[in-house]
């Protein structure tokens, strides 16, 4: 892939992550918009954003401390045990 | 009247003739069968047929309804597209193998009854063992190995169970067991094993990563769904499985962090994704059940895809890990972009399969007023899209500058099986209403509402943000991973250890002074009296050692008599004395006669 091809590309993802809560927020703001919420969280604009973001975060680092420190082993691990 | 044949025995049966085929014939012939068995369910009715008595009870082969249609379907239709994917194969022992597993799975979606389920498992279980065992490699062969005995193990909590469900109840019949006694736990046992629920879950990341190219994209689809339809069918509502489900999810995306072979990273996103639909059966409304059944049949083609996508690249490289791979875009751009299909269907994006059936799960949790086991689920969701959908095809097609080695598109077999699989899922994606008229419940769900799709694109477009920033720590280190395998991979090493050093040691030790005491008796028996005589004498001679002042001359005696022993007994003993003790005996023996004559 090309340099202006991958720019073009993270333009428009900056686009679309922008879209997407723009979209939400509109949607709350409008009078004829009923959120028929099961849970709470569901109601504030934008709550998927902040959880994927700190979700995606969250996993990596926790289970990247995970086998760091416990459960990655060398290749022939169970071969020399 | 049965106008139909039973679409398991069809495969089954005609399995058998694959190895008399040869070359273009036999190829027509595995694609054939797949065909067959797939107008066969077009003219299946609903109820109950294929009724043959056995001992007392009956057994079932034909329990036909919506539940059992709908797995069957996906079941044709994939291995239809497994089967295209592996025509390339020469094995004819492969296919047989691969067709019997097939067969054995359908068999079980329509039985009635208990033994039949526990025969048709064990046949599924064997089969499948092949599939692994055919890579033929050390490493294929042991895991087959440690794969056939979880699932015998397995098999016998099932068989245990179904047994003492049968004592209990005087029935055969399967229906709905639930979760109320010893058998019942045992039965649930038997199939949380071959759910890969953890932590009974090792032995799926173990084999299917060693198993044949065509053979592991086979093994992701049967096994494990058809388990789930055995919990949907006999464990709804089992609260259990709701916090198993939910945790089995997110288990399976830890773990696929720190995984550096391809494959393996894919079947830890099988436990995860089998963990949404465990969940949805636990969950128990019809929604969920919905949910459940909708989401195995879209699992089974996009995680078909996604292992067909890595197949093709071990297929063509020879290798498996990360570590080892990267920069492939230049050789395999439509691999990488079939692949990404699967990739945007396992996460959940809007117009993929994975999309209308996961979010029913998470429709079903959010009814049923679950809210941890909602935020669980939908962390999942951004745990499989981080990996399936962006490590995956970073590491392996892009990541370096240039390719880390030479590589080409796979066999056009290949590409038209995930063609075709892709295929479906876009379909199944934009037009979800074929799949939601398959359900076994009425269907009031609409997947495209707008809270839902913004809030995924959301959730998926920001998971990518996060990738991105941390993709330095995602590239793959050459290690494995230890999981609940080790219980067994160290254990039993350790437990032959036991056996082979302590236990022998013991065991030798034992045997060393049974065979010391029986010498010392033959030894004694020799000359009783001589014996004594010597044992007295040593033991005199140890104690009284400090007092006697020639000691040296009673050592010299002592020797004397260990030298001549066991001497003459017979000469040692004078004539008279004999008869004396003759006398003596006879006397005794007359007294003891006359006082009890």
């Amino acid at each position: 892939m090309g340099k202006i091809e991958m720019k073009h590309l993270f333009w428009m993802l900056y686009a679309c992550l922008f879209v997407s809560v723009l979209v939400e927020v509109l949607l709350h703001l409008s009078p004829h918009f009923h959120a028929h919420a099961a849970f709470v969280w569901q109601e504030i604009p934008g709550f998927g954003a902040v959880y994927g973001f700190i979700g995606c975060i969250l996993i990596i680092v926790v289970s990247k401390a995970l086998g760091h420190h416990w459960l990655q082993k060398e290749e022939d691990y169970y071969e020399k045990h | 009247m049965i106008e139909w044949l039973h679409p398991g025995f069809i495969y089954i049966f005609g399995a058998l003739l694959i190895p008399f085929l040869k070359g273009k014939w036999q190829k027509a012939y595995l694609l054939l069968l797949p065909v067959l068995a797939f107008v066969d369910l077009q003219y299946m009715s609903t109820g109950v047929f294929w009724r043959i008595p056995f001992l007392e009870y009956e057994l079932v082969f034909g329990r036909v309804d919506k539940l059992s249609l709908v797995f069957a379907y996906i079941f044709v239709i994939a291995s239809f597209l497994m089967t295209i994917y592996a025509l390339h194969v020469e094995r004819s022992g492969e296919h047989v193998a691969a067709f019997i597993y097939v067969g054995s799975t359908l068999g079980l979606v329509f039985v009635g009854d208990l033994f039949t389920l526990v025969v048709f498992c064990e046949l599924m279980a064997i089969s499948s063992m092949f599939l692994i065992g055919y890579r033929g490699t050390r490493a294929a062969f042991e895991a087959g190995l440690r794969y056939i005995m979880v699932h015998i193990f397995a098999g016998a909590c099932l068989l245990g169970g179904v047994i003492m469900h049968v004592q209990a109840t005087g029935s055969i019949a399967f229906n709905t067991i639930g979760l109320n006694d010893f058998a019942s736990y045992f039965i649930l046992t038997g199939f949380l094993i071959n759910a890969a629920v953890p932590p009974l879950h090792a032995w799926l990341a173990d084999a299917y990563p060693e198993a044949t190219v065509t053979g592991a994209v086979f093994l992701t689809a049967f096994t494990t769904k058809s388990s789930i339809y055995v919990l949907i069918r006999g464990f709804p509502g089992v609260e259990v499985l709701i916090w198993l489900g939910a945790i089995m999810a997110v288990y399976g995306v830890i773990f696929a962090v720190l995984e550096n072979d391809i494959r393996r990273l894919l079947a830890y996103h099988i436990i995860s994704q089998v963990g949404y639909m465990v969940c949805g059966v636990g969950i128990g409304t019809t929604m969920a059940l919905n949910g459940a059944t909708a989401h195995a049949f879209c699992h089974i083609l996009y995680k078909a895809l996604l292992f067909m996508g890595a197949g093709a690249i071990i297929e063509v490289t020879g290798r498996s890990k990360f570590t080892e791979l990267g920069g492939l875009y230049k050789y395999m751009p439509i691999t990488f972009w079939l692949y990404m299909i699967g990739a945007f269907s396992i996460s959940g994006f809007p117009l993929f399969n994975g999309f209308v059936s996961k979010t029913m799960v998470l429709e079903g949790a959010a009814l049923a007023h679950l809210p941890i086991i909602w935020l669980l689920l939908e962390g999942a969701s951004i745990g499989t899209f981080l990996h399936t959908g962006l490590k995956v095809p970073y590491l392996a097609w892009f990541a370096r500058k240039e390719p880390a080695c030479e590589a080409r598109e796979p066999p056009k077999n290949m590409l038209v099986a995930m063609g075709l699989t892709a295929f479906l899922c876009t379909l199944l994606g934009v037009y979800p209403q074929i799949l939601y008229r398959m359900l076994p419940y009425p269907v009031e769900y609409a997947p495209y509402a707008v809270g839902h799709v913004i809030g995924m694109s959301q959730l998926l477009l920001f998971t990518f943000v996060g990738f991105w920033l941390l993709r330095g720590m995602l590239h793959g280190t050459p290690t494995i991973t230890l999981d609940t395998d080790w219980f067994y991979r160290i254990g039993m090493k350790k437990f032959i250890w036991f056996c082979q050093k302590p236990l022998m040691t013991f065991s030798s030790s034992v045997n060393n002074g049974l065979m010391k005491l029986v010498s010392s008796i033959v030894w004694f028996s020799r000359n009783p009296a001589a014996a004594t005589n010597i044992m007295v004498n040593s033991v005199a001679f140890v104690v009284l050692r400090p007092f006697n002042p020639v000691y040296k001359q009673y050592a010299r005696n002592l020797e004397e008599l260990k030298k001549t022993y066991p001497g003459n007994p017979a000469k040692s003993v004078a004539v008279g004395t004999g008869v004396l003790l003759t006398l003596v005996f006879l006397a005794f023996y007359l007294t003891i006669y006359f006082i009890y004559a």
